[in-house]
């Protein structure tokens, strides 16, 4: 068993922690010297009741202080502190406020077991636990009150699905032009964030090209060329204001907002150039159009930093940015009419049309963007058509099979959009879409031909983690791998992504099956004390789902092992197989499921890593989506309404 | 365009017909002054990088003997008839690979310390670094001479979901080729869109004056969009500004491309090559022809600056053609199973096999008094050198060509331990004509590429 291969190829998924950037130790501390200045100055402290002050002191003073003494302030103290870090001035409280990033780094590098270093003694794993369970009940007194921090997005440009959708709905014609655009670099989990999606020289060549081949297409396509340039001119004298009048609609739409007058100028401009080199129509007209799908400004989605005068360094978004967050954030493409319309009139920045338009939104066939492009990716679904089990293990397994499996799971998810059901049934549901190819090798009878229906499912199966394209996924090509699919589920599913092995840890044997089975062989492992840390938790989740095999199929036997799906995970809850465990999973781990999820999807919707204070907005999603049965569109409509998807801050100083 | 136009308009590309293409470096040409590289007598260097992933079997890899008359072991044999025509160096480092800590992360740091030597900063989005990489240095010095300053190719399309490795962006794990430190150059791995790209237009450019109105459009096209940028660029923050850096540096790319149609040479000769049909399903054939597509390019000077990766940083990929059903990275962490030493040996071989048909290739390719490979500097390995421990020292390398007589080839050479790949880059610019003081972590060059 590959027991420790995973961690290159799968990294931690949801936690704030894991998705800060990383500076140096040195700057993080240094800015958190001057903040902890600031704050003094302004009193924040005073917000704390005298009553909570005591209380977060004595446990500060009791569970970490010792740790600090113990481990870490033999080096990290005074003038001369490794690293600048002084962790000696921290004794009656973390200060989290202020300090957030610090002290998430600490908890971090201590559960790695980077620190202590190697070289000195190490704590014991129960001392790990117990002091990282105390930072992270500092982590939570972290007051969301006290000041925002809405985060800044880079500009950013369209990535190649939502090039595509913005072709098809800006002039009507779905040409797939960005199939042959390089890939977009992947960052934070998503093909769509803003430091990553970088434009090297091939791919402005392809933007130019495809820019041209557009303007083409158009002009031969007789209803196209309408939506595009829909006003006719009646009389020669009318023809250069009704020309200018077509490029300045088309180009705000492209542009996706007004067009300023110099703007408009220099676009009369590149037409009377054409006209003045006696070129005909149809080239002035596709010099203009393909000048205009060229620019920066329908390639990036242009976002203005608040006034450097403005006190607070942040500005509420205008309406058009705001119809273009949504309409890329739920459609993966440019704003329709209608959001233009609010866009125009102001009302677009209320929060209540903000969240009905999503709603409304969500109920347009567009919002399958949401499942090509973030359940693509959040559930891995697009690496599934690349596997390649072994055809000598399954025999069975051929490329149909293959393609129902990604589109069972797309279809639950679209039903959990379009019926706006309860997110809790990614855990549990006891249904699930397939056709006849899929329902044989679930062993479900009376399904036939292509189309998919939905059907109940057998007792050992329930939701999204009993999928087979899930399962397959987080499977080697030639057998299961229980560790893969635990570390799956806490890194996707509940934001606890377990730390690296650390360096030079036993390795357990595989393929030998004089040694045991795999589940004796991963029990040996683990009575190692230092892996058995982490392995705990993941092995149990994942050697709960043994009952499929490497492509999702049920099996009662490995081998010449039975299988045994039953485990018991930290905190003593034992469960008997994937249902079992499914269930204990929403009734005790919903919350951490939820804000997993939102994690994921406010990273998504806003383009860029999560921060610090992003974890507020997280928390208010958590509070609006148990208010809400945790219905799907009260997570989309607490993202579309919070601060960092409505305004923007100017960068911070460094 | 060169060839006399009937021979390659755009129409035959498009027909997928297969097309005539100009071989502009003949004898009777005279090179033209370019600033830049050295061109020899008969014609410039060229300079090709390949990665793979996952380190190799360094047992089966590495010969036993030092000097001329080297053994081939088992993942080096298919490399026999070009033995001669190679340097197989042991002993390079990519310091800056290793964790230096930073934590765990091997694999996207193998592929982004590749060609850079440089420690890559660990995120997972924000601001992205590496260093610029030894093909974008020699392209940025000397590209102006070609069509196309360099040309990025690859077999695997990178991730489109998830995570790469542990706290790396993918940008670190699929990109091998990066023009400034922020910025990695996004491979093609679609071998027809490199063709088309190539030799698809060009050849269609006319004298007459509909072709110079056109030309004049385009222009006005490129001029509307630069100023749209400098615009924009003048109301925008640091990160941002840096972006639309990368837009205009594409823009004068091609404004440069337009200005060059006129300078083309005036003889050639025809080469046909089918137009590729799109990526195909066969592993072995897609390397194939990307390895076709940089002889091409070579031979009709489009370019005289490549990068391939083979595979991306970490690949899983299973390698059924030669009955490897696990999965690569998978494999990789071996363990000392011996089972496992054999299907990694295998793939290694695989991976040499490929290398060695491009070789070939090139040596079978006339230029001037002698042929491809003799001008050229073909740098093959991998930046982990074995996949269980992922270690940084002792990494798999090959050299193939002769740099124009500039490297004494056929020998297995050793380096001091610890010695920078970088060196082995400065030594490759110095021969490329593009000398630099140093790049990555260089601290000096190989002497030991000549006796």
């Amino acid at each position: 068993m590959t027991a420790h291969t995973f961690r290159t190829t799968v990294e931690p998924g949801c936690g704030v922690s894991d998705l800060l950037s990383t500076g140096s130790l040195v700057e993080t501390c240094r800015r958190s010297a001057v903040r902890l200045f600031a704050a003094v100055l302004c009193g924040v402290s005073a917000t704390f009741s005298l009553a909570q002050e005591a209380n977060s002191t004595a446990q500060f003073a009791e569970n970490i202080t010792p740790f600090l003494a113990k481990h870490c302030v033999a080096c990290h103290s005074g003038d001369e502190a490794e690293g600048g870090i002084m962790l000696d001035r921290y004794r009656q409280s973390a200060n989290v406020q202020e300090d957030f990033e610090l002290w998430e780094k600490i908890i971090r590098l201590i559960n790695a077991h980077q620190m202590p270093p190697a070289e000195e003694p190490q704590p014991t794993p129960d001392e790990v636990l117990a002091v990282s369970a105390a930072i992270e009940a500092e982590l939570a007194k972290f007051d969301c009150t006290a000041e925002k921090h809405p985060g800044r997005v880079t500009i950013r440009r369209l990535n190649k699905a939502e090039y595509d959708n913005t072709v098809r709905d800006l002039v009507g014609l779905d040409l797939r032009l960005a199939d042959g655009f390089p890939s977009d670099d992947v960052g934070n989990g998503f093909d769509n964030i803003a430091d990553v999606l970088s434009i090297p020289p091939i791919l402005l060549e392809k933007y130019l090209a495809a820019a041209t081949v557009i303007a083409d297409r158009v002009y031969e396509d007789k209803a196209a060329r309408k939506r595009v340039f829909p006003y006719q001119a009646k009389s020669d004298d009318e023809r250069v204001q009704i020309a200018r009048r077509n490029v300045n609609e088309f180009a705000a739409k492209a542009f996706r907002r007004p067009l300023s007058e110099d703007e408009q100028e220099r676009l009369f401009g590149i037409m009377r150039f054409a006209w003045q080199r006696d070129a005909n129509e149809a080239d002035i007209f596709k010099t203009v159009i393909t000048a205009i799908l060229s620019s920066p400004h329908f390639i990036f989605r242009v976002e203005q930093d608040p006034d450097p005068s403005n006190d607070d360094g942040i500005r509420q978004l205008n309406g058009y940015e705001l119809a273009s967050r949504l309409s890329y954030f739920l459609w993966s493409s440019m704003p329709d009419q209608r959001l233009f319309d609010l866009a125009e009139s102001g009302e677009l920045i209320k929060h209540d049309v903000l969240a009905a338009e999503a709603k409304r939104m969500l109920a347009d066939p567009k919002s399958m963007a949401l499942v090509d492009n973030f359940a693509g990716q959040w559930l891995q679904l697009r690496d599934v058509s690349r596997l390649m089990p072994d055809p000598n293990k399954f025999p069975d397994f051929d490329g149909e099979l293959q393609t129902a499996m990604r589109r069972e799971t797309e279809l639950f998810f679209a039903a959990i959009i379009r019926e706006d059901r309860s997110v809790l049934e990614f855990l549990d549901a006891d249904y699930t879409y397939v056709n006849q190819r899929l329902a044989r090798h679930y062993g479900i009878a009376e399904v036939s031909g292509d189309g998919f229906q939905r059907v109940p499912l057998a007792a050992g199966r329930r939701g999204v983690l009993t999928h087979a394209s899930i399962l397959m996924l987080t499977s080697n090509p030639t057998r299961t791998s229980p560790v893969k699919r635990g570390k799956w589920i806490l890194d996707n599913f509940l934001a606890e992504p377990p730390p690296p092995p650390p360096a030079n840890v036993p390795e357990l044997e595989e393929g030998n099956e004089t040694l045991g089975s795999l589940r004796e062989q991963m029990e040996q492992h683990r009575a190692n004390e230092s892996c058995a840390v982490c392995h705990r938790t993941m092995d149990a989740l994942g050697f709960g789902l043994e009952n499929f095999d490497g492509v999702g199929a049920w099996r009662d036997r490995d081998g010449k092992f039975d299988i045994d799906a039953s485990g018991e995970l930290p905190g003593g809850r034992k469960f008997a197989g994937a249902s079992d465990l499914m269930g204990i999973l929403v009734a005790e781990k919903k919350e951490q499921f939820c804000k997993c999820l939102a994690g994921k999807l406010l990273t998504y919707a806003l383009g860029r890593g999560l921060g610090s204070y992003d974890r507020c907005t997280i928390k208010d999603c958590l509070t609006i989506m148990k208010e809400n049965e945790y219905r799907f569109s009260s997570l989309v409509t607490a993202i579309v309404t919070s601060d960092p998807f409505t305004l923007r801050e100017a960068k911070r100083e460094e | 365009m060169s060839i006399q136009q009937s021979r390659l308009t755009r129409r035959t590309v498009l027909r997928g017909l297969g097309v005539s293409l100009a071989l502009p470096w003949l004898e009777s040409l005279a090179p033209r002054a370019v600033a830049g590289p050295a061109v020899g007598a008969s014609g410039p260097q060229r300079m090709a990088f390949m990665f793979v992933p996952n380190g190799v079997h360094l047992p089966d890899w590495t010969p036993s003997q030092d000097g001329y008359g080297f053994d081939l072991p088992h993942i080096l044999s298919p490399l026999a008839s070009v033995q001669d025509d190679l340097l197989v160096i042991s002993g390079l480092t990519h310091d800056k690979g290793r964790a230096n800590g930073d934590g765990p992360g091997d694999h996207a740091r193998s592929a982004s310390v590749f060609l850079t030597g440089a420690q890559p900063r660990k995120t997972a989005g924000e601001n992205i670094r590496s260093g610029v990489s030894v093909d974008q240095v020699a392209a940025q010095a000397a590209g102006t001479a070609t069509r196309f300053a360099s040309l990025e190719l690859g077999c695997e399309a990178g991730r489109s979901a998830g995570n790469c490795d542990s706290g790396y962006s993918c940008a670190y794990s699929s990109n091998v080729s990066w023009s400034s430190e922020s910025t990695p150059v996004a491979k093609e791995t679609n071998p027809r869109l490199v063709f088309e790209r190539l030799f698809g237009d060009g050849a269609a450019r006319g004298r007459d004056q509909n072709a110079a109105r056109r030309e004049e459009l385009k222009k006005s096209i490129l001029d509307f969009i630069s100023e749209d940028a400098r615009k924009l660029q003048s109301k925008l923050g640091s990160n941002d500004k840096q972006k639309l850096d990368e837009f205009l540096n594409g823009v004068r790319e091609v404004e440069r491309r337009i200005e060059r149609a006129d300078d083309d040479p005036k003889i050639s000769i025809d080469v046909d090559y089918p137009i590729p049909k799109g990526t195909p399903s066969d592993y072995g054939q897609h390397i194939r022809l990307m390895c076709d597509m940089m002889v091409l390019a070579f031979q009709t000077d489009r370019t005289r600056i490549a990068t391939c990766m083979l595979a991306d940083a970490g690949s899983n990929r299973s390698y059924r053609q030669i009955n490897v059903a696990d999965g690569h990275h998978d494999l990789s962490h071996h363990r000392g199973d011996a089972a496992k030493h054999a299907k990694i040996r295998e793939i290694n071989r695989f991976h040499v096999s490929q290398l060695a048909y491009f070789l070939q290739k090139l040596k079978s390719t006339p230029e001037g008094d002698g042929n491809l490979l003799d001008k050229s500097m073909i740098c093959y390995g991998s930046a982990i050198s074995d996949g269980d421990r992922h270690n940084n020292e002792n990494l798999p390398v090959l050299l193939a060509g002769h740099g124009g007589g500039q490297i004494d080839t056929g020998r297995h050479i050793r380096v001091a331990p610890e010695t920078p790949m970088c060196n082995l880059f400065m030594s490759m610019l110095d021969r490329f004509g593009t000398p630099v003081d140093f790049m990555g972590d260089s601290t000096g060059r190989l002497a030991e590429l000549q006796i």
